[in-house]
């Protein structure tokens, strides 16, 4: 399959954001709280409930915690997980919910290549993934069925998860497949058989489900052994797309755009135009570019509120910066730092409406920004 | 949008204009103002796009903002479910909790800007978090461990795709040229870099794409200013390209615009009839694979050179006198006609016979259409009070029949004579099988005719059933056979009268008209021949290379609803009488039509290998045929023999010389390449009878290779269960064992974890010595993609690559089988070994010694001096590893 690259010349040009904050939301920070000496990779928000929009999770080393934000700018500890390997190092976390009781579950993996599923409501582990062959990189949750996860992982596969019945779906590697690790997957807000993946072989790739969607289907209701599941394999994504020249360790879409970034100190947002006749063809179209000062190691993954409203990013320094990503020309909203903070923060957590952000630094802290004149944190 | 950019351009353009006149008449050399006008241009189109920009991520932000609350509502949904059940929100209980916990810090929250510092500590002991905050007030929470119980962990491995057969790599998935980055895992950020050889091929010169943009600017440009070089000069500022480039590009435009701007008629799309057959066949030729019969092969790729074998099928040259017509429309029926006009057509005069023939064609055709009807008993009818008609009418045109009749009497005879007579026994089942589809044509008046007129024929007759008599009238040809001929004359009068009865009309028409009818027939059989498309003509000289002169066979097969077998019949004769005609071929004219068809046929076939042979090279860049620079004597780690040498198929058309590239290459000849039979390179197989053809004394176990039933005499497969009927056996059942991999009969193998290292091959049942276990499939790279694949991994301190022939590795790291998984060992129990099975190397597994069930598979990689891992390598001061070739990467190879 042909990558493809995004069009260049007059008449292509990407809007740049200026990096002159607008300050239309003012941020003040808010205290740390350090988890430890390991560093923190991941941290988010749980969207995928509205009872726990104010529960977050962090992972670090063998450990995965869940917190509270309360709204006095301090943290409620609430739970606490280790797992028995000392050597598992938690890379990503993603929630997900049980699609029959509801209860909240938590998704964390890392360089052991096993997917823990924790049902917070009853602080147990409730099913741990054995499959993939290398550590896993990144997993996201399907916000239309909080009970499918997808995973990307060092073995070059993206594979497709239900977390009720434990069962892999669907696995996309093969000929058209990532050439090198997969760093990062994300579910299209609205169309439910579509993702993203990007990895180390510098390309971001869309794929479909739509021929096995049946397969997804029959997950739900598979009593049998889970090993006996015909799980099939997805050889050749939709589009092939070569917007970067280095790793892309972090994709998100936005409605139908994709924002994605590598190494190169922004995050760039461009449109795929598929054909859906001819899978392999269309074309990329580079809209909006998202500079990032001092962002050029790899693995520092951005997040967003729950509306796509503002976008958190951390760089090397320990400075993060949010951006209104919605608007044309990009607006930077807020540079946030902390004169403590100077180790770099992997990954960011934006509260339900952005009035709280959070960033997850390599020195194994949490870091908290409120927004000063945020009406709830007002009163 | 492009519509209404043209619409606000033509408002400033027009504006433009006017400054441009007065600009142009100050300064001849109109560089600045061409200058400053395409600045102009250029802040509009970024403008448009910013704009551009701006609508679509507005139009994407309200879609967006549906779905996200959508989700919401999602989100919700499980809020909403929960309230009232009595396990719900377990966490905000725990938060709740929390909060209480840490109610103090509300304090902390009242001192102000100053940071709220909470640490962590860890007791692993009681398995406990203890949290504390370095606020205004010192506070502790203590949180319980849950613990993550062990799972063990799987052997890593990089996730891959089942292969049952070999495939060739794809262009895509090369990494030579490409730059791969590593990064130091210990140093964590470290770029280590990306290829640092000097293998990096230049970047081609790329064509410049022109955006719609830069069009409009090159458009605008030339439009105002004329195509000249200081345009030209001045947009090469803009626009990141050459100025032939741009030239060219301008030229383009202006034609684009000529075609909007003019007369929108479309060229009507052309039949696909109108096409040759080559054009036809182009992406069957591309895409099938004439040695693996499939499309689109993995294996061999498109575009492989055609190769036509010398040694033609013989097709079955069955006499015409044998053949049954094929249809209403059968050649067959009409022979002696075509005979004849046939030969009119050479000699240009007018003669009786053919007048005749022409006649009863006609007649023949009418009564068809009426007999066509379905109602069975209406045809009686009509047909009836057709004879009845005709029957009055005889007695005019006597003298027409008189004249008419005879020399077709004539012809019939004669053909009678000439054509062999069949055994009377396979005569009469001839007639029975065709009397009643004559009956259902023209049911019940024939019957009528003779049951009046010749109630006093003999039994045979009758037994010959009737119609029988008018085909030898009808179609003249047909062998009215000796019995026949024993009629009296009141049966020859009666058919006599039976053609007046149905060609009434005609024959009387005919009368003295009969040089404008000739003409008329040489007309329509000039008109026939013109409606031959192309396609049908290639279809008819494909057909006579595949059946011969059959038209039968050719109409039904080739030109099914385009020809019938009449009109393939008279293409065939005509055809070979123009090309007699030809002044170059100094053929007979009396006509061997066969030879000049041959000739005919032969020159286009070695034109069209020409063609594709040629065509095949051009596109063939997909693949990479040629050797990558590997000395063809190369040795083998292990012993000192050669390496294999890859085979293709050669197209040389007679006998392998010194120039046949198989012999060139040092390869046998195989079925697949074009020489004959008898060429003395080829591969004859083996003759066998014993030993199932698995010690050397098979001369294709010998030779490395599997036996093949196409070649060997007595190695033979039989299909399915037998319900088909068998095959004739050859050899006296005998059972060859040399075709396993062909026949892919191949052991279960099991994959687990190894207790060598990381995952291992192991066998289901038990197997003997030498016994077949299965087939090390994978990607075909060349040599040095797999140089560079070593490299890559080396560093993950794996490899699956197996050096298979002189020009390709196989590579198991992303396609291959559960057998990729078996570990070297020095003392293994398996044996790799690459055989050659129909033309392909392929590498089977072999049992060293007797396998218990489930046993760990270990063959030995053969590994080069110090490239085996630390637990491969032999203790020290063991044999000494006899190989000494230098080999590059950690590759396994066969023995």
């Amino acid at each position: 399959m042909a990558k493809l690259g995004p069009g260049q010349g007059l008449g292509c040009e990407a809007a740049e954001g200026s990096l002159v904050p607008s300050r239309k939301r003012e941020y003040k920070p808010c205290g740390k709280h350090t988890e430890g000496k390991r560093p923190l990779y991941a941290i988010g928000f749980n969207f995928m409930d509205a009872r726990y929009y104010d529960v977050f999770a962090t992972v670090g080393g063998n450990r995965v915690t869940t917190y509270r934000c309360l709204e006095n700018g301090s943290f409620a500890l609430l739970q606490a997980y280790v797992d028995e390997d000392k050597d598992e190092s938690f890379y990503t976390l993603s929630w997900a919910r049980d699609h029959v009781d509801g209860s909240p579950l938590l998704v964390a993996a890392g360089s052991n290549g096993i997917i823990r599923v924790i049902n917070c409501a009853t602080e147990k582990l409730a099913k741990s993934f054995v499959g993939h062959g290398d550590s896993i990189n990144e997993i996201r949750t399907q916000p239309l069925k909080p009970s499918l996860i997808i995973s990307a992982s060092k073995d070059e596969s993206v594979r497709l998860w239900n977390v009720h019945t434990g069962i892999c779906i669907l696995i996309f590697a093969g000929a058209g497949g990532h050439r090198n690790e997969v760093l990062s997957v994300d579910f299209h807000p609205s169309d439910i058989e579509r993702f993203a993946s990007c990895g180390m072989d510098n390309t971001v790739k869309i794929w479909s489900m739509k021929e096995f969607w049946l397969y997804v289907d029959k997950s739900y209701s598979w009593t049998d052994l889970p090993s006996k599941f015909p799980t099939k394999y997805v050889q050749f994504p939709v589009l092939i797309a070569a917007v970067h020249s280095n790793y892309v360790d972090c994709t998100r879409w936005l409605g139908d755009f994709i924002l994605s970034k590598s190494v190169d100190n922004e995050i760039v947002l461009w449109e795929p135009k598929t054909k859906e006749q001819s899978p392999g063809e269309g074309s990329i179209d580079i809209l909006q570019k998202y500079p990032v000062p001092e962002c050029d190691i790899w693995f520092i993954k951005f997040s967003c509120d729950f509306h796509f409203n503002q976008l958190a990013i951390g760089n090397r320094e320990g400075k993060i910066y949010v951006w209104e990503v919605q608007s044309s020309p990009p607006v930077l909203i807020a540079r946030l730092y902390n004169q403590q903070c100077k180790s770099p923060i992997r990954q960011t957590a934006v509260s339900f409406d952005g009035s709280t952000i959070l960033g997850a630094g390599e020195d194994g802290t949490i870091w908290r920004w409120d927004e000063v004149d945020h009406p709830s944190s007002r009163n | 949008m492009a519509s209404s950019s043209k619409a606000s351009d033509s408002s400033s353009q027009r504006s433009k204009r006017s400054d441009q006149g007065t600009g142009r008449e100050a300064a001849p050399a109109s560089v600045v103002p061409i200058h400053g006008n395409l600045t102009q241009l250029i802040r509009q189109i970024k403008s448009r796009r910013l704009l551009y920009i701006k609508e679509k991520l507005e139009a994407n932000r309200k879609t967006l903002q549906r779905h996200s609350c959508s989700l919401f509502d999602v989100a919700a949904a499980a809020e909403v479910a929960s309230r009232g059940s009595d396990g719900g929100n377990a966490l905000s209980q725990r938060a709740a909790e929390g909060q209480f916990r840490l109610a103090g810090s509300d304090l902390a929250h009242g001192i102000g800007e100053r940071d709220v510092v909470y640490m962590q500590e860890e007791n692993l002991a009681s398995g406990t978090l203890v949290l504390s905050s370095s606020g205004a007030a010192a506070q502790r929470t203590v949180v319980r461990f849950v613990k993550l119980p062990l799972v063990e962990r799987i052997p890593p491995y990089t996730t891959w795709i089942f292969l049952d057969k070999n495939q060739r790599m794809a262009d895509d998935q090369s990494v030579v040229g490409r730059r791969r980055i590593y990064y130091d895992p210990v140093g964590n950020e470290a770029l280590i870099c990306s290829d640092s050889d000097e293998e990096i091929p230049e970047p081609e010169e790329e064509k410049h794409f022109f955006t719609e943009g830069e069009d409009q600017l090159i458009w605008r440009a030339t439009q105002e200013h004329g195509l000249n070089r200081e345009v030209v000069n001045v947009l090469c500022q803009f626009i990141d390209s050459t100025p032939s480039e741009i030239e060219e590009r301008s030229e383009v435009l202006f034609e684009k615009n000529e075609k909007n701007s003019g007369s929108s008629d479309k060229i009507e799309r052309q039949l696909s009839l109108d096409k040759t057959m080559d054009a036809v066949l182009d992406s069957f030729d591309n895409l099938f694979c004439r040695r693996c019969l499939v499309f689109d092969c993995r294996l061999h790729g498109c575009s492989q050179n055609l190769v036509f074998p010398t040694e033609k099928q013989p097709y079955s040259f069955e006499p015409d006198e044998n053949k049954k017509p094929c249809g209403r429309q059968c050649y067959l029926r009409w022979r002696g006609g075509f005979q004849e006009i046939h030969d009119v057509g050479l000699s240009g005069c007018a003669t009786y016979n053919m007048e005749s023939g022409t006649v009863s064609h006609k007649v023949d055709v009418s009564i068809m259409s009426e007999s066509e009807d379905s109602n069975r008993e209406k045809g009686n009818i009509r047909s009836m009070t057709l004879v009845g008609t005709s029957g009055s009418k005889i007695i005019s045109s006597v003298s027409a029949e008189e004249s008419t009749t005879p020399p077709s009497a004539d012809t019939s005879e004669t053909e009678n004579a000439s054509s062999d007579m069949p055994p009377s026994s396979l005569r009469k089942y001839k007639i029975s099988k065709r009397g009643p589809r004559y009956r259902e044509r023209s049911p019940g008046k024939r019957q009528k005719v003779f049951t009046s007129d010749i109630s006093f024929a003999s039994n045979i007759l009758n037994k010959l059933s009737i119609p029988e008599i008018r085909d030898t009238r009808l179609e003249s040809r047909e062998p009215g056979g000796d019995k026949l001929q024993i009629l009296d004359e009141s049966t020859k009068k009666t058919s006599s009268k039976d053609i007046c009865g149905e060609s009434p009309i005609t024959t009387t028409e005919n009368m003295g008209i009969e040089s404008k009818k000739v003409s008329s027939t040489k007309n329509f059989l000039e008109h026939t021949l013109s409606c031959w498309s192309a396609l049908e003509r290639d279809l008819y000289l494909k057909g006579i290379e595949i059946f011969g002169k059959n038209s039968c066979l050719i109409a039904r097969n080739l030109l099914s609803g385009m020809k019938t077998c009449m009109e393939v019949a008279n293409y065939m004769y005509n055809n070979g009488a123009a090309m007699a005609k030809r002044p170059l071929l100094n053929k007979s004219i009396s006509g061997d039509f066969a030879e000049t068809e041959q000739d005919y046929m032969e020159q286009d076939m070695v034109a069209r290998t020409r063609i594709y042979r040629r065509r095949g090279r051009n596109r063939k860049l997909k693949y990479t045929w040629k050797s990558a620079g590997h000395p063809t004597v190369r040795k083998r780690i292990g012993d000192g023999k050669q390496w294999y040498t890859q085979y293709n198929p050669c197209v040389c058309q007679q006998m392998c010389g010194k120039d046949c590239p198989c012999v060139e290459n040092g390869t046998c000849c195989e079925k697949y390449c074009g020489c004959s039979k008898s060429c003395k390179n080829k591969f004859r197989g083996c003759h066998c009878a014993k030993s199932q053809c698995r010690s050397r004394q098979c001369p294709c176990f010998a030779a490395s290779r599997e036996c093949d039933p196409d070649v060997c005499r007595n190695c033979w497969v039989s299909c399915g269960d037998g319900s088909l009927g068998e095959p004739p056996a050859r050899g006296d059942g005998y059972q060859c064992g040399n075709m396993k991999l062909l026949l892919k009969q191949q052991q279960r193998i099991l994959l687990g974890r190894s207790d060598v290292a990381g995952w291992g091959a192991f066998i289901k049942n038990p197997v003997n010595k030498n016994d077949y276990l299965g087939e090390y499939t994978g990607e075909l790279i060349s040599h040095k993609e797999a140089d560079k694949r070593g490299k890559i991994y080396d560093r993950a301190n794996s490899s699956f690559l197996f050096d298979l022939n002189d020009q390709y590795v196989l590579d198991a790291y992303r396609k291959g089988d559960k057998l990729k998984f078996a570990n070297h060992s020095s003392n293994p129990n398996c044996y790799a070994k690459v055989m050659l099975v129909a033309g392909d190397h392929r590498v089977g597994i072999y049992a060293k010694e007797h396998i218990e069930a489930s046993e760990e598979l270990f063959y030995d990689y053969r590994y080069g001096p110090d490239q085996a891992p630390a637990w491969a390598r032999r203790p020290e001061g063991s044999k000494k590893d006899e190989a000494s070739v230098s080999h590059h990467r950690a590759h396994k190879v066969a023995r």
